[in-house]
């Protein structure tokens, strides 16, 4: 009889079942081994430098990008076209010194202009070792571009 | 369902649209209905052939609000160009170039004090064989190929590249609505705060630059103009690509739009084979 009840218990009433587990990998004890020994290798990744000195990294400052000489940054470079035409630009470079004003060319051609503006001034006698040393470079670049280095091809 | 709706509708807040700020620098408002505006029809010693004048409105600087006085025409060959953004660049670069000077200095073994001297024998002390103390490899001795002072940048851009480098720029400024023209440069008071009030008011953007023709401008906008880093007062031979780029507005008063304008087309419309010659040192 009471084998019947249940079955038609059985038959009437399906509950839904659901394992519900306890335990779980993460909550497992597990053995401790090499205690009280710390890892002075760092595994976990990329440096971050933790507790360690951090490097130096310069405080961002950034510059004024309106002081007067970035504001009118290149102001007159058109005076020819737009002023009266009597002033190249050229001429306005005030803050580049006057003997490399508007000069392109190799090391030696700055040079022999800068000498040979230089020498109609006392610089020769005030400052011998900057003239000697000029002079000296010069000797050096002469003789390398004359003697040791091959002329390009020729312009004809 | 319906107490949901009538609750949605409780919790809508119904509020007065605020005005809506249009970033147009052309206030509606500020044009006269009546017929008070002058229209100046300009007659130009070399009038556009094949395209018609570009007109823009002659503004105020006295009140805050802004005022139009009237239109202005503007010559095509030079506020209406075609923007060639590749030729504002080589403008832009060349500017920076041609004035540049590396002054980056090392000093070669010739040039360092000492190392004359053979520091030890060639042979039979088991070192390596040296002739100075100051070659390339020793400590505290030169450098080689090292930079040399006085490198120079500099080169000289075709003359009507150069041309072509303001047109453009002044083309791009006319079309993206950042070039105004105003009738003169008298402001009320010379405090930095109304000329502020005044760029805000107009939309005019974080930094302006204003070209006169003369050299002297009003007293009242040159002190609030240095009181004010972004905002620059230039003459018309000032005027340059690298600027016009840097500042966001450009204002011209009358007179300097005609002046720039007149500049350009006596040379668009004159034999400059002198200025199209490459550049001489001698000819400064």
């Amino acid at each position: 009889m009471e084998w019947l009840g249940s079955t038609i218990l059985k038959t009437l009433w399906k509950p839904t079942i659901n394992s519900v587990r306890t335990r779980f990998h993460a909550d497992k004890t597990r053995l401790v081994r090499r205690y009280g020994y710390r890892e002075l290798l760092w595994r976990g990744g990329l440096m971050p430098r933790i507790g360690a000195r951090k490097l130096p990294i310069p405080e961002y400052r950034p510059a004024n990008v309106w002081t007067e000489r970035r504001a009118l940054f290149g102001q007159n470079d058109y005076i020819d076209i737009l002023g009266t035409g009597a002033l190249h630009p050229v001429k306005t470079l005030y803050t580049v010194p006057s003997w490399i004003r508007g000069v392109s060319g190799e090391e030696y051609h700055v040079l022999l202009r800068k000498k040979k503006m230089w020498a109609k001034t006392g610089s020769p006698q005030t400052r011998p070792t900057k003239w000697k040393e000029l002079e000296k470079r010069m000797g050096y670049l002469y003789r390398k571009l004359n003697r040791k280095t091959k002329t390009g091809p020729s312009p004809d | 369902m319906v107490t949901l709706l009538i609750n949605a509708i409780k919790r809508l807040q119904v509020s007065t649209l605020l005005p809506i700020r249009t970033y147009v620098s052309v206030n509606p408002q500020s044009i006269p209905l009546d017929n008070s505006l002058v229209v100046t029809k300009k007659e130009w010693k070399f009038p556009p052939a094949y395209t018609k004048p570009r007109e823009v409105w002659i503004e105020n600087l006295d009140t805050l609000e802004e005022k139009k006085l009237g239109l202005f025409e503007l010559h095509p060959s030079v506020y209406a160009t075609t923007p060639r953004i590749d030729i504002i660049h080589r403008n832009v670069v060349w500017q920076r170039k041609y004035r540049w000077v590396s002054w980056a200095h090392t000093k070669t073994r010739a040039e360092v004090r000492g190392g004359g001297k053979k520091p030890w024998p060639q042979k039979g002390l088991g070192r390596a064989r040296h002739g100075s103390i100051r070659s390339p490899l020793f400590r505290g001795g030169g450098v080689a190929h090292g930079p040399r002072s006085g490198k120079t940048h500099f080169f000289m851009l075709p003359f009507h590249l150069r041309i072509q480098g303001l047109t453009s720029t002044l083309s791009t400024k006319l079309a993206q609505d950042d070039l105004h023209i105003v009738k003169d440069l008298e402001l009320p008071s010379d405090e930095p705060d109304f000329l502020l009030d005044l760029i805000e008011s107009r939309n005019w953007g974080p930094s302006v630059l204003i070209v006169d023709d003369s050299d002297l401008a009003p007293r009242n906008i040159t002190a609030a103009a240095d009181a004010i880093a972004h905002v620059n007062i230039m003459p018309v031979y000032g005027l340059n690509v690298y600027s016009m780029l840097k500042h966001d507005t450009l204002i011209l008063t009358l007179s300097a739009a005609a002046k720039i304008e007149e500049r350009i087309l006596q040379h668009l419309h004159s034999i400059t084979t002198d200025k199209e010659a490459s550049f001489k040192l001698n000819q400064v």
